[in-house]
């Protein structure tokens, strides 16, 4: 019975967060509310990029990929109401 | 860069795996413009850790940053196209 | 084992109330952010939800607030102490000025954990409990139940304002 590092455990959670809220984000039938759960699925990937390669430029793509997502879910929703984005 | 160190094992793979699946086949099969982008950005989600774990950092730094633009701009060709 | 069971969840609840306590600190269930957040407070309440904590909801998921800056914290601390989790809050602070936040609710939260989950780190937690503990804490939020955390994040923003 190996033991099972901190590490591990942590990125066995987020994987498994990640996959739940993947499957929420595709069988919720209302795009607006899909975003949320779009949301957990972008938090559950970037705490694993840390977990899985604990190098200093692993912030770096962690951040870039969060503030990525961010950026995408911000234009998914204002631009599915029609409107511009928040910069008139 | 930091290529050979092999943190995935067998399950953190089917894990992030199972999100390239089901990624790609919302994307394929839904018919709704922001639900195939949304089921896009899925996909992405479960492709950067891949690449993450090869140790190629510099390459997912810049999917992570190139994705969302490419898929601002799809919006805005989508949004042109069904006013 | 056990031990790290016990360890993200208390990491969780710690995590949970630092990003609550300082969106709500910062005014994020105030109507006229980014028309995004808009959007998805209007779904909330429309099925059921509250609309301010509605619009927390939204802000969350449409610029980095508290819980981002959190998370991006525990994966600097993780990674390289200190100065990791401030060159965490720096990447915050650069995506708060690329989505014309108007707040500052990110980069605080991010300087917040660094020094709070720092501190935890010197008493037997490791920063990755803390990184698998926000992922929780964003879960009750944001991926359970919509309706209940808008009612839930609405009383509290009662009981601020």
């Amino acid at each position: 019975m190996e033991v099972i590092t901190t590490q591990e455990i942590a990125i066995l959670v987020c994987a498994a967060i990640g996959v739940i809220s993947a499957v929420r984000v595709i069988a919720e039938r209302n795009t607006m509310k899909k975003l949320p759960f779009l949301n957990v699925l972008s938090f559950a990937i970037a705490g694993s990029l840390a977990l899985l390669l604990p190098d200093p430029l692993t912030i770096l793509a962690a951040a870039a990929y969060f503030v990525g997502t961010t950026l995408e879910s911000n234009a998914i929703a204002s631009s599915y109401a029609g409107g511009p984005k928040n910069d008139e | 860069m930091l290529e050979g160190r092999r943190t995935m094992n067998e399950l953190l793979l089917g894990a992030f795996g199972a999100l390239l699946v089901l990624g790609a086949g919302a994307t394929i099969l839904e018919h709704d413009p922001y639900k195939k982008i949304i089921s896009l950005s899925v996909l992405i989600g479960g492709a950067i850790p891949f690449i993450v774990d090869r140790g190629l950092i510099d390459v997912a730094t810049a999917v992570a940053l190139i994705a969302p633009l490419s898929t601002i701009f799809i919006l805005m060709a989508v949004r042109r196209a069904a006013p | 084992m056990p031990g790290d069971v016990e360890s993200i969840l208390i990491a969780a609840i710690i995590s949970w109330i630092l990003f609550v306590s300082i969106d709500l600190l910062f005014g994020l269930p105030k109507a006229g952010g980014v028309s995004g957040a808009r959007e998805i407070a209007g779904e909330i309440e429309r099925e059921g939800g509250s609309l301010h904590g509605g619009y927390m909801m939204g802000n969350i998921v449409c610029s980095p607030d508290a819980s981002a800056g959190t998370l991006l914290a525990a994966c600097g601390v993780y990674i390289a102490g200190i100065s990791g989790g401030l060159a965490a809050a720096v990447l915050v602070y650069v995506g708060n000025r690329i989505c014309y936040d108007r707040g500052y609710a990110g980069t605080t939260g991010a300087l917040a954990a660094t020094f709070l989950i720092y501190a935890f780190t010197t008493i037997g937690f490791s920063a990755a409990h803390f990184i698998a503990g926000m992922v929780i804490a964003i879960l009750t939020i944001q991926g359970i139940s919509h309706t209940h955390a808008s009612r839930l994040l609405s009383r509290l923003w009662g009981w601020r304002s």
